[in-house]
């Protein structure tokens, strides 16, 4: 998050000013590449540099706070994920296969995520989630939005979002425990 | 250590099994958890795990997750070159229906007086609100004026995906790089970016060549005063601003790049650059090269509304006006 100063930056951006543009993308490029990295793991960059091409064209026309900036950017990142499927669907081509995904590496992301430390490994973990539940998940805590954020951009009722981010969180904490790997981070 | 670690490994999994699933988080420390406001520590049994791993999900960026701000910025300094920015007037709390009728007469008019009426048999009503409203307002800024004539027919010609003057500039440096077996290319963000807007790297030769028919077409079709897209001018700006903007930032790849090699090689070297990005940033300038607008909802209602989203490409969920930002409230 910008705070104070996002007003005058979203200004200097929409005027032109390339430094501005250049601090918004450095705040929000790394949420939204793992908000997408959770999506759709293998075009997330690509997907990423799309949503930026939408926000570039739009951003002399956007009005809100930085609250509402976020939220606009991930709507345009959601959107990209729709195009991205419907294009997978109609390419054939390679959406990662069901069978892919629940054949585990013999590095569990879940030992990964809680080792290495590693960012790239929690983001495959929440992947795992079913996708309503890894998006609320995402959105809340990678995006930094809030309940009624989501729900807005997700079109649907807050106490849904709730609902779902409960599952997830439940069904991660199950997971974790799996990978046996409670011992390890309740101690 | 604690005594589960005495326990054999299958009779863990069998303890595991039996344990209740991990309670049921009440709202509070949900949102704790959520917002990264947890302590591990202080987690209800079962969740400590999940908070450490929101916590590593929500780190701090790492160094590859910010590799594309060169090609971000040269995108964005290419749109701007394409389409200088004008405030738009604030038109909040407008009753949209009014908004809209208004906006459509006369988006009509100006259509009719700038460019004929052959340019207004393209369909003019999506267009860009923002260019609808430099034209319209009093307070419009004094440089819609200085803006090319044919800008706003132009601007019809939007493709989805990337806009002209960023994929005219993409594909330049892309063919530009053709044969040149540089790795790079097909790896940096700004031609991944021309891939994606291509449908797939194989298909970014056809997409070029597509995109430069389409540029000569819409010209020789008497678009009234537009120029066309001027792809050299476009490209070496683009090219230019993101040299520009990389300079001093210690981007080590700037050098490397195909797109920066091809700005060398025509600028006749890596030494001449400066001067040679000093006479585009002043020739290169108000060419009305087909940019793309942001077109707007017009018929939304605007307050903290940001506009919809670029390319008329989507049409799945969401619909048309998708993008339409979730509206506060």
């Amino acid at each position: 998050m910008i705070g104070p100063s996002f007003p005058a930056l979203l200004s200097a951006a929409q005027g032109g000013d390339e430094q501005a543009f250049a601090m918004l993308w450095r705040d929000l490029q790394p949420a939204l590449l793992r908000y997408l990295r959770v999506a759709i793991p293998t075009a997330a960059d690509d997907l990423a540099a799309e949503t930026w091409m939408s926000v570039i064209r739009g951003l002399a026309g956007f009005r809100g706070d930085e609250r509402n900036f976020r939220a606009w950017v991930f709507t345009l990142a959601r959107h990209r994920t729709f195009d991205w499927h419907r294009q997978a669907a109609r390419r054939q081509t390679d959406v990662m296969p069901v069978e892919l995904l629940g054949d585990r590496p013999p590095d569990d992301p879940a030992a990964a995520a809680l080792e290495a430390q590693s960012t790239r490994a929690a983001l495959a973990l929440i992947a795992e989630l079913p996708r309503d539940q890894a998006e609320v998940v995402t959105l809340r805590v990678i995006a930094g939005l809030d309940v009624a954020d989501v729900a807005r951009l997700l079109g649907k009722r807050p106490g849904t979002v709730r609902v779902l981010a409960h599952r997830g969180l439940r069904r991660l904490a199950r997971r974790l425990e799996s990978a046996g790997l409670a011992r390890g981070v309740t101690r | 250590m604690n005594e589960e670690d005495a326990v054999p490994i299958d009779m863990r999994q069998l303890l595991a099994f039996l344990r209740p699933t991990p309670p049921v988080l009440d709202e509070d420390t949900a949102d704790r958890l959520l917002t990264g406001r947890l302590d591990p520590a202080d987690a209800p049994p079962g969740y400590a795990g999940v908070a450490r791993l929101l916590a590593v999900a929500a780190a701090p960026a790492a160094p590859e997750e910010l590799a594309g701000q060169a090609a971000a910025v040269a995108c964005f300094a290419a749109e701007v070159e394409s389409h200088p920015p004008t405030p738009m007037p604030r038109r909040a709390r407008m009753p949209s229906k009014l908004f809209s009728v208004k906006v459509t007469a006369v988006v009509s008019v100006v259509v009719l007086s700038v460019s004929g009426a052959a340019a207004a048999a393209t369909g003019l009503l999506p267009s860009p609100a923002r260019w609808v409203a430099d034209q319209v307002s009093p307070t419009s800024h004094a440089s819609s004026t200085s803006r090319g004539q044919g800008d706003p027919v132009t601007g019809i010609l939007d493709s989805p995906g990337l806009d002209k003057a960023t994929s005219a500039a993409l594909c330049q440096a892309w063919q530009a790089g053709q044969g040149a077996s540089n790795g790079n290319r097909a790896d940096s963000a700004a031609f991944r970016a021309l891939a994606a807007a291509a449908g797939g790297a194989d298909k970014v030769a056809a997409y070029c060549q597509a995109a430069a028919d389409g540029g000569t077409n819409s010209s020789s079709q008497g678009q009234a005063t537009a120029t066309g897209p001027d792809a050299a001018g476009a490209a070496k700006a683009g090219l230019c601003r993101a040299w520009q903007a990389g300079q001093g930032g210690g981007n080590g790849r700037r050098d490397d790049s195909v797109a920066f090699r091809a700005l060398a090689a025509a600028a006749g070297g890596v030494d001449k650059i400066p001067a040679f990005c000093e006479t585009t940033s002043t020739s290169a300038h108000g060419q009305g090269q087909g940019p793309s607008s942001p077109p707007t909802t017009l018929s939304s209602p605007v307050t903290a509304s940001p506009p919809a989203s670029g390319p008329p490409s989507s049409t799945g969920r969401g619909g048309q006006g998708q993008g339409g930002p979730p509206t506060t409230g």
